[in-house]
């Protein structure tokens, strides 16, 4: 079971990362590289994790119970609201490139007149 | 590029990187074991230090405050970028007219929906104003209470119907309190310097612990990132929202 966070972490960047290398279509692109984030998430919280800790809030606990690591929740709470923000940044770039080329596949686009 | 061939860059990679993974997974810490000393000693000390009880607020709006103004400017950048590009082309006119597709009819609103956006926004969103203000004592703050403030906000269109929505959802003010939050997070910062602190320090009383007030300058701070947040998020959904509507005939 100690091994399982890893894993899926692991798994989590690969299947992005492969999304992100085949895919045919930027929106989809975009949804990958999400993936691919959140597979950071995973291995934040993970590395803060110790067994038979609580949560870092002493309001019902008093200061000095187990706690876990309080530093990476805060990397990880700032990253996910910065990401949303930031796709939707890249879903802005995709609606304007659909509206310049008429397609979203990286295939068919061609260097911008 | 076609996709066997990016496969194939993708297999060269993994070739080069395949020889170091087996000394970075036997490097990995066993999980559950934590070996970070940061996070201890922020766990022993911010309590008595701060007066919160919600360390990671204590970490995100104190300890690490000047990063987190850091990621605040991302967010905004992020944000304007986003209305930068898409009022580029479509322009700042605003009309109710939603656009159609030939041969798709638009379906009419249903009164469950609106009934239950109608319940359940204003909780949302008064519920993200708790989360909000419970920053330094239970857990939330600012990023998530904002969030929350902003899913309320959506909530409120699938209730109005976009011309209802946009009667109270107008640019000015948005950008107001998007920009606004990211300008008191910034200046906030220069409050302490006034008094001969350093940037961000934490000068002001801190108050007592569990008291919505505890914290001192944190206090200050974690309202500006939920306005910021909250502004923010509400400009991407106006802005985004925008898109779906039909060019204005009188133009």
């Amino acid at each position: 079971m100690t091994l399982l966070p890893w894993a899926v972490c692991v798994w989590l960047f690969a299947i992005g990362l492969y999304g992100i290398i085949t895919s045919r279509h930027y929106v989809h692109l975009i949804g990958c590289l999400s993936v691919v984030q959140s597979a950071t998430y995973v291995l934040l919280l993970a590395i803060g994790f110790r067994w038979g800790a609580g949560a870092p809030i002493f309001y019902d606990h008093p200061p000095g119970t187990p706690a876990v690591d309080p530093v990476v929740q805060a990397l990880v709470l700032t990253d996910i609201v910065i990401g949303a923000a930031v796709t939707a940044l890249l879903l802005a770039l995709a609606l304007q490139l659909h509206r310049r080329s008429g397609t979203l596949d990286p295939e068919a686009l061609r260097p911008m007149q | 590029m076609t996709p066997r061939l990016r496969l194939v860059l993708l297999a060269l990679a993994l070739a080069c990187i395949a020889p170091a993974l087996p000394a970075v997974i036997g490097a990995l810490p066993v999980f559950g074991s934590h070996p970070l000393p940061y996070g201890d000693i922020i766990n022993r000390l911010a309590p008595a230090e701060r007066h919160v009880t919600n360390m990671v607020s204590a970490v995100n709006f104190d300890y690490r405050g000047f990063d987190t103004l850091g990621e605040e400017m991302m967010l905004f950048v992020a944000v304007t970028g986003t209305a930068v590009l898409l009022r580029g082309t479509r322009g700042e006119a605003i009309t109710a007219l939603p656009a159609t597709v030939p041969g798709r009819q638009i379906p009419p609103h249903s009164e469950a929906l609106v009934l239950t956006a109608r319940w359940f926004a204003p909780v949302t969103i008064l519920f993200g104003i708790y989360v909000v203000l419970h920053a330094t004592v239970t857990p939330g703050g600012g990023f998530q209470g904002g969030v929350i403030i902003a899913s309320g906000l959506l909530l409120l269109y699938l209730g109005e119907g976009y011309a209802g929505w946009r009667r109270f959802m107008r640019n000015g003010p948005l950008d107001a309190i998007e920009g606004g939050g990211a300008a008191a997070y910034a200046l906030a910062g220069f409050g302490p310097m006034l008094v001969g602190a350093q940037y961000l320090q934490n000068v002001l009383p801190l108050g007592s612990m569990k008291l919505l007030l505890s914290g001192g300058l944190m206090v200050v701070v974690n309202a500006s990132v939920a306005f910021a947040v909250a502004g923010g998020f509400g400009i991407l959904f106006v802005e985004f929202l925008e898109e779906t509507r039909a060019e204005d005939p009188t133009q």
